[in-house]
């Protein structure tokens, strides 16, 4: 017999208590562990998502400022692009150290020309690109662009008065509409989209592009890295990462964390409440047995050890149960969120066993404490 | 020579200065090793706070009291709990057995925080319950016992440290006459091994083993007096 065995028998005899305070345990590190598994899952799932979702970095060309003036009068001013990019730049940027992590590479081409008579952006991208490049566009008629068809933004069929079925003429050359975009709140809503090459042929300029998209999978990785990789592959041109983009798929990410951290210490705060407040009743409810071991020579330290074994006993047990079956049910509700079932996930469970571990002991030791300040003359007056 | 416990203007008040209520009021006495001391009294004379204070449960509100001349008020709350556990054996009236243990277990208890091999500790504690008669029923839960079988256990609980001093506070309030004979005999055998055992009592025919009759009266010793001097030699020293 010692105070491990003494504990240990003590639980076997208040079975319903032990399980009730082992009960806060398990529902906390059972929820904690399911769902920082499920967010871990989800976190992953949004990043791939998002990152197939448009573009991340735009690579223009390097451009130096020209101010235009004579004597006090000022005229405004010009940007001059130093360096011109072209269809053959792909290949430098599908070259860098991370090429891997590039999903997409789409070179456009922006030129005006007059369409059936009105002045108008046209815009040139490879056709087979556009599902994977504008995966948000909507059209009447149809996507697929075939050599000398385009697609009219929304403003633009507008202006042209023409929809799917009609024609476009240009530069001695005529354009079927194959399909009318949907307002898209973009530039894109005035222009006239057709393949890179007819863009490049109208404005007699082949192989030239206006600028890159590039569409970068950044788990993992910051997109800085890949930045100063194509930066260092164009010296001609400038690369800068859409900010915006990768902010907003940052803080929606950060979102299911924040949300998985916060239901979680809801859920542990009230299973440590659970803890002390059960233990804190058997305190009440043995301060006749605690007289008896004081009595019997029981130090202080030895009661507190006592009451902290118990509690040990039932955290070890009930946070190593809630585990396994918060891996369990992460795995099992992975598909009802979308998510492809994966294997279990250990590092929440391990952290969950080790917080479940510490959330019982710091809920404890408060009445614990009080048990071992017990003077005997209060626990004997109850014998 | 220092007596084994002397009690100099010992007084116990309980409750706050508005309500308090004297326990004991101004008692000197010593008790001697191989002593068997009776206490008796009505009902609230303070034996049972009489013998938490020898038993060094609780300290007085006033006075001293000295173990083997070491003053309690200088010991701390944990040298208080290793000397009960070393020197003094508790046996309460209504046993305070862990249901939850077997006797064995029981007996156990008081050498959980002690350093021992178990295998060591079981062999004590079956012959500490085999001495008490209780061969046969170690693995039995107290449920299982019979009142006078419960308080052999306490018994042996209490004597598992061999402790030089044995308290029992009404040992056999709770037991039928043939069950409180066996108790009261093993007092006595405890008693002739030299040992010191104070027992508060009831009933007057559970003095005659006793050598002193302490009688308290509100709080007070009313008579102190031998019943039969000590047996002279090794065993009395």
């Amino acid at each position: 017999m010692n105070i491990r065995k003494l504990a240990w028998k003590n639980l076997l005899r208040r079975k319903s208590r032990a399980l009730f305070t082992g009960l806060g345990i398990f529902l906390g590190i059972g929820t904690f562990v399911a769902l920082a598994s499920l967010t871990g899952q989800m976190r992953q799932a949004v990043q791939d998502k998002l990152d197939r979702f448009g573009a991340n970095i735009l690579v223009v060309p390097r451009t130096d400022e020209l101010s235009l003036g004579f004597g006090d009068i000022s005229l405004g001013g010009t940007q001059v692009a130093r360096a011109k990019l072209t269809m053959e730049d792909e290949k430098a940027i599908r070259s860098i150290p991370l090429k891997e992590r590039l999903r997409l590479v789409v070179p456009f081409f922006l030129t005006a020309a007059d369409a059936s008579g009105k002045d108008i952006v046209w815009m040139g991208m490879p056709a087979q690109e556009i599902p994977s490049a504008r995966p948000w566009w909507k059209a009447s008629g149809s996507m697929k662009l075939g050599k000398g068809e385009v697609l009219l933004g929304s403003e633009a069929a507008a202006r042209l008065d023409m929809g799917p079925g009609g024609t476009v003429t240009s530069g001695g050359r005529t354009f079927r509409v194959a399909g009318a975009l949907a307002p898209t709140g973009e530039k894109e809503d005035g222009m006239v989209i057709s393949g890179i090459d007819d863009v490049q042929a109208l404005a007699r300029k082949p192989g030239a592009v206006t600028f890159y998209e590039v569409a970068a999978l950044c788990k993992d990785c910051p997109v800085e890295d890949i930045v100063t990789q194509i930066g260092g592959a164009l010296p001609g041109a400038r690369v800068s990462a859409i900010r915006q983009v990768v902010e907003s798929r940052k803080a929606a990410v950060d979102q299911f964390r924040r949300l998985g951290l916060g239901v979680s210490a809801i859920v542990l705060a009230i299973g440590g409440l659970m803890v002390f407040v059960t233990v804190m009743g058997s305190v009440q409810e043995r301060t006749r047995e605690i007289g008896v071991l004081r009595a019997v020579g029981f130090r202080r330290k030895a009661i507190l050890s006592l009451l902290l074994w118990e509690t040990g006993w039932i955290s070890l047990i009930s946070s190593v149960t809630g585990a396994s079956i918060g891996i369990a049910a992460a795995i099992l509700v992975a598909p009802l969120f979308g998510m492809a079932r994966t294997g279990a996930a250990l590092p929440p469970a391990i952290l969950g066993v080790a917080i479940g571990m510490a959330l019982g002991l710091l809920g404890a030791v408060p009445p614990a404490r009080k048990a071992a300040a017990l003077s005997p003359t209060a626990a004997i007056r109850s014998l | 020579m220092e007596p084994l416990i002397r009690l100099e203007s010992v007084a116990m008040l309980y409750g706050d200065n508005g309500t308090s209520a004297a326990a004991l009021r101004g008692i000197t006495l010593s008790i001697e090793k191989g002593e068997y001391v009776g206490i008796t009294g009505e009902s609230g004379a303070g034996k049972s706070t009489l013998l938490t204070i020898l038993g060094g449960l609780q300290v007085p509100t006033s006075g001293s009291v000295r173990f083997d001349g070491v003053d309690a008020r200088s010991l701390t709350q944990d040298q208080l709990a290793d000397l009960r556990r070393e020197s003094i054996g508790f046996v309460f009236q209504a046993y305070n057995l862990l249901p939850y243990l077997t006797a064995r277990e029981n007996v156990m208890v008081p050498m959980s925080p002690v350093r021992m091999g178990s295998g060591e500790k079981e062999e004590k504690a079956n012959a500490l319950l085999a001495s008490v008669g209780l061969s046969g029923k170690e693995h039995r839960l107290p449920s299982e016992l019979s009142g006078g079988e419960c308080q052999r256990v306490a018994i042996a609980r209490a004597l598992v440290h061999d402790p030089s001093v044995l308290l029992a506070d009404e040992p056999t309030g709770n037991l039928d006459t043939a069950s409180g004979e066996q108790i009261l005999d093993l007092f006595s055998e405890w008693n002739a091994r030299g040992k010191t055992v104070l027992m508060v009592t009831h009933n007057p025919a559970n003095l005659a083993r006793a050598t002193r009759s302490l009688r308290l009266r509100d709080g007070q010793v009313e008579e102190d007096r031998a019943l039969r001097f000590l047996p002279a030699g090794p065993a009395a020293v």
